[in-house]
């Protein structure tokens, strides 16, 4: 039994799920007439996270192969912004999903070629990337938000493909941020690219020696995360149903939050896919609980503050006990 | 060069002890790096099944030598001959591709990752779309680690759990799996406690019951003394001499040496 528990302990996303499932029934109890698991919540709920949650998924994995992308919180607008601009222009919905991912796409692989090839911090790179394509965007659009129900009508399939509900209630982006959450999980840990990730992340040298092309693993991460960031950018458009500048304003730091949460690792090598699906879920039900118990909006950046530093520090303390 | 070609190809069929084609042959090997000479006018060779100490201080070459020789670096003049033939080893895969394996110090295994997952890095065997078959790296991997002595049970300890002396098992085990024919092992020893090293220096000899030969790099003169079987001495990048342990004893090695190669038999 001892031995059952240590190993279901020493996967690191095992304790974010305890701490998960005790938050849900701390937040139901102490939240004001029990509306935590009330339907409109949770439906609310279903609606929100995944926009944080597919973007993490991404800068998660990227972590894992030991590096940082900064440049989401940019990528997502200006993905947004290419959506709205292509649908004023009339293109045919299915052209304009595809020039979208392919721009979150092309951003992805530009970060990826710059980090490899000038072996700078990623960290760096990426931050220069994110304020020059922001620039960009706000340069372009003026800062001014940009409606689209004028060149989408309602009902079309693109619209129901990201933002519809299944049996007019389940938010469809759940299960996006599911779909990603599975896929990604099952590519990451049992396909033989995601070993490469891993020792990638851990070890690069030796990576190279066993004859991996560790600049080409970390350039596919780098592109995984621009498609990611530019399906969310879709996603929260249609939801919104408008282009507005600040789309993905600190979803940089808040995505490597999540992904420390869920016990990745900030110097790579070490964390999980399904650590990282709690992990978001577990900031988003943080700031959803803390309003429903009434705390004051502006302090809620305090709680998930501490979340974030006691959970680093457990991670840490776990993995010294465990002798991991 | 000329007696290379007196030994001919390899017929394929391996030939029986006593046989005196190398393994492995390098020939008026020269390096530079900008204007500094690193190696100049090297003749190498490991004949097959031998263990050779490749010793001298920083600086002397060593690491040069075996990186030119594994596919990291190119040789500026010289030439090598693998089983008798000429090779154009000209990166780390084709030298792997000749069977020719390094084992780094702390360079060899990611240590937060399984130990199965490390034996198999970069060649993992797939079932379809490329998802690994886990259950036989498991099973494989534990087999070449109790094959070489080593008691480990669970294949999916991470390696940082292992010792010293394990881990450079677990990377040993890894490149014997592989059908290593020369095995390269750089400084193995250092850093490691008594019982380790003798650890590790027993490693080499299962290798050698395996008909595999090694490279020893290391700069400590008494394991290599214990462990090989032939010294090759480096001195800034020069060889200095290349003698049996036979022939010579462990106070004429450590006079040479320090005297720079003054004094010899």
């Amino acid at each position: 039994m001892q031995r059952f528990l240590n190993r279901i302990l020493s996967y690191r996303a095992s304790f974010t799920l305890i701490v998960f499932i005790l938050l849900l029934i701390f937040f139901e109890i102490f939240s004001a007439e029990h509306s935590f698991f009330k339907p409109a919540n949770l439906t609310a709920m279903a609606r929100l996270a995944p926009d944080l949650g597919i973007v993490s998924l991404g800068v998660g994995t990227l972590m894992i192969a030991g590096e940082f992308d900064l440049s989401v919180s940019s990528t997502i607008p200006l993905c947004s912004f290419v959506f709205t601009k292509l649908l004023g222009w009339g293109f045919p919905l299915i052209a304009i999903l595809f020039i979208t991912i392919f721009t979150g796409a092309l951003i992805g692989f530009s970060n990826g070629i710059m980090v490899v090839k000038t072996k700078l911090p990623s960290f760096i790179i990426t931050l220069g990337t994110m304020l020059f394509w922001r620039g960009l965007v706000y340069a372009a659009s003026r800062m001014m938000p940009i409606g689209i129900r004028s060149w989408l009508d309602f009902g079309t399939w693109l619209e129901k493909l990201f933002v519809g509900a299944i049996g007019g209630e389940l938010p469809i982006q759940i299960l996006w941020f599911i779909f990603f959450a599975i896929v990604l999980g099952a590519f990451v840990h049992f396909h033989r690219f995601g070993n490469w990730i891993f020792v990638t992340g851990d070890n690069e040298t030796a990576a190279r020696a066993m004859g991996i092309n560790t600049g080409m693993v970390k350039t596919v991460c780098y592109v995984m995360v621009g498609v990611l960031c530019s399906f969310m950018g879709m996603m929260q458009n249609l939801r919104i149903e408008s282009f507005a500048a600040n789309q993905g304003v600190g979803f940089e730091l808040k995505a490597i939050a999540s992904s420390v949460v869920g016990g990745t690792a900030l110097t790579g090598g070490i964390g999980s896919v399904l650590g990282i699906f709690l992990g978001t879920l577990t900031i988003q039900i943080i700031e959803n609980g803390l309003i429903l118990m009434g705390a004051p909006p502006f302090g809620i950046s305090a709680f998930i503050g501490a979340a974030i530093v006691i959970f680093a520090i457990l991670n840490v303390s776990i993995a010294r006990k465990s002798g991991r | 060069m000329s007696d290379q070609k007196s030994t001919a190809r390899d017929s394929g069929t391996t030939l029986p002890k006593g046989n005196d084609t190398p393994l492995v042959k390098m020939v008026d090997i020269h390096k530079w790096f900008g204007k500094v000479c690193a190696l100049r006018n090297i003749d190498f060779h490991v004949n097959r099944g031998e263990i050779v100490g490749l010793v001298g201080d920083n600086g002397a070459g060593k690491s040069t030598l075996i990186k030119i020789l594994s596919g990291f670096h190119h040789a500026d003049r010289g030439e090598i001959f693998f089983e008798g033939k000429k090779e154009n080893i000209n990166t780390p895969k084709i030298a792997k591709r000749l069977g020719i394996e390094t084992v780094y110090q702390e360079q060899a295994l990611a240590p937060h990752v399984s130990i199965s997952r490390n034996v198999f890095m970069g060649r993992e065997p797939t079932k379809s779309f490329g998802f690994m078959n886990r259950k036989m790296m498991d099973k494989e991997s534990m087999g070449a680690i109790t094959k070489l002595g080593l008691r480990i049970k669970d294949p999916e300890a991470a390696v940082e759990a292992l010792s010293g002396g394990q881990r450079q098992g677990v990377a040993i085990a890894r490149v014997m799996y592989f059908k290593a024919k020369l095995v390269i092992l750089d400084e193995p020893t250092m850093a490691l406690s008594v019982k380790e090293s003798r650890q590790v220096m027993d490693f080499m000899q299962q290798l050698k019951a395996e008909g595999i030969s090694v490279i020893f790099i290391t700069h400590n003169i008494f394991h290599a003394f214990q462990a090989a079987e032939r010294f090759f001495i480096l001195s800034h990048g020069e060889a200095l001499t290349d003698v049996k342990k036979k022939d010579t004893t462990i106070d004429h090695l450590i006079e040479f040496i320090v005297s720079g190669g003054q004094e010899m038999e």
